[in-house]
């Protein structure tokens, strides 16, 4: 079964601004009120990149990270699963996924992942 | 408010100094900035060590109250400061706002880091702590990789190409061998790294749409300098140098927040209030270092403080207008790039290399011709922290 996008954004009640991650006050008005939201539809690739130099506690070759928009307007970063031939594009829609994206002290740690339609 | 002096400079070499700990390469900086002032045998009120990762690298914090032990600077007040990579130039503020306050009289401030005692893995995920834990962290990004993702956009919209990038790793490598301190004094040429087919092997993608040469190397290396208000400088042996301006702006910790992630907001904004301070505009400016920690930022940069307008620092690079000898020019220390990013040395070594500018000190490989002011930018976070300051020669 797949799992639930664990992201959850957080809307301002009094101007609307839609945050993620979380903030204290609004970054807009400063308002400490929110609504949690959590994000739908599809993603849209807002910016990418394919980052071959990798920090410590990750040993592959490569990886895919970029900046999504969901349909209802929450962004988030997000690891990209394509292989290197696969032609990404900014605009491109993805389909979000919950998935592990490293391993800390011998656990998987969920976030979100990308994955192509095709 | 005093105005405040910069009376004594001093840097080692940059690179890897294998040889050297932290607290040596600390105190070397410093003894040089103490001979430079004439303080060699004397004390200071305070000392303010900008670092970011002894804590994390070398496992050894409160730097400071070490370093005014092995100097015998006791019992002047000392404190690190730690700002990611801005650390370097929220050293410098915080000495200069004790100076002008009328608090402290003569306060030594150094930046260094010791980042080649640890693995590129290791010295990477250093790096990339100062990303967001849950948001950003997680994934694996990386300092490159959030440069590869603002420079997709950047080049996206508003054109900038792989030439231009290009243009700037070759000036800025081109200056480093001129300088005595740089990391990396190796010049290279367009061929090679851009048109042909051995650039592949020679600079290969590190965060895509980034190559190797776009990005600044993982540096060992140290800076300081004196500061004093410059009402008690009396019969001075070099020409005193003040910081004119400063202005200092944040931006949200996520690239994902910014309404437009192109906008380097902080960079703009910090830049503003140094040139309001120092009632100068970027035309009055004769010489910059800006903190172009990978190609793009250089060109991102010389727009967003006003040399340039949006769209045109590519090309102004390409055209050759931030060389030596150009219309304003940019990172003639070899910049991050070149004389390399021990990051929080960085923001010092800015603002020391502008003071050798306008001493008059340098070779004429280097030295730009009667230069009266000079700007400094020291970028933190990915644009989140970002400090400018404006120098002008008495």
């Amino acid at each position: 079964m797949q799992k639930e996008i664990g992201i959850v954004a957080y809307k301002c009640r009094k101007c609307s601004k839609l945050h993620y991650p979380y903030h204290d006050r609004c970054l807009a008005c400063k308002s400490r009120e929110f609504e949690q939201v959590k994000p739908e539809g599809k993603a849209r690739v807002l910016t990418f990149t394919r980052i071959y130099n990798l920090p410590w506690g990750f040993d592959q070759r490569y990886l895919t990270i970029g900046v999504v928009e969901f349909e209802n307007g929450v962004r988030a970063m997000g690891q990209i699963n394509v292989d290197e031939q696969f032609d990404l594009k900014t605009g491109m829609m993805m389909k979000p996924t919950w998935a592990p994206v490293r391993e800390q002290y011998g656990e998987h740690v969920y976030g979100l992942v990308l994955e192509s339609f095709g | 408010m005093r105005d405040v002096a910069i009376i004594g400079v001093g840097m080692i070499q940059f690179g890897r100094r294998d040889e050297d700990s932290l607290m040596d390469m600390l105190a070397n900086a410093s003894l040089k900035a103490l001979d430079d002032a004439g303080l060699g045998d004397k004390s200071v009120d305070a000392v303010v060590v900008g670092n970011m990762g002894s804590g994390i690298i070398q496992h050894q914090t409160a730097v400071a109250s070490s370093l005014v032990d092995r100097l015998s600077l006791l019992p002047a007040a000392a404190e690190t400061v730690e700002n990611g990579p801005a650390s370097g130039g929220s050293a410098v503020k915080n000495g200069l706002l004790a100076v002008a306050s009328g608090y402290y009289d003569t306060v030594l401030v150094v930046g260094g880091e010791k980042m080649r005692e640890v693995t590129g893995w290791r010295a990477t995920d250093f790096v990339a702590t100062m990303t967001h834990p849950l948001a950003e962290y997680i994934y694996g990004v990386t300092l490159p990789g959030m440069a590869g993702m603002f420079a997709r956009l950047y080049m996206e919209k508003y054109g900038i190409t792989r030439e231009m990038l290009v243009a700037v790793a070759i000036k800025n490598q081109e200056m480093g061998g001129h300088n005595p301190f740089a990391h990396v004094e190796m010049a290279i040429t367009k061929e090679g790294i851009y048109d042909d087919p051995a650039s592949i092997v020679n600079n290969p993608v590190v965060a895509d749409p980034l190559h190797l040469y776009d990005a600044c190397p993982v540096s060992d290396g140290a800076a300081a300098l004196i500061l004093c208000p410059l009402e008690k400088i009396k019969n001075p042996t070099k020409p005193p140098v003040v910081i004119a301006g400063f202005g200092q702006a944040t931006d949200t910790q996520t690239l994902q927040e910014r309404e437009d992630p192109t906008d380097l907001k902080a960079v703009t904004l910090a830049a503003q209030k140094a040139f309001e301070m120092a009632k100068l505009k970027p035309s009055d400016i004769h010489v910059a270092e800006l903190h172009d920690a990978f190609t793009i930022l250089e060109i991102a940069e010389s727009e967003h403080v006003g040399f340039f307008k949006k769209g045109e620092g590519g090309k102004a690079a390409l055209a050759g207008k931030t060389k030596l000898g150009g219309q304003i020019p940019i990172n003639v220390s070899g910049g991050l790039k070149a004389r390399g990013h021990p990051v929080g040395a960085t923001g010092v070594a800015q603002v020391v290399d502008i003071v050798y500018q306008l001493r008059h000190e340098l070779s004429k490989d280097r030295q730009v011709k009667n230069a009266q002011n000079g700007l400094t930018v020291n970028f933190g976070g990915f644009g989140n922290n970002v400090l400018a300051f404006v120098l002008r020669r008495v």
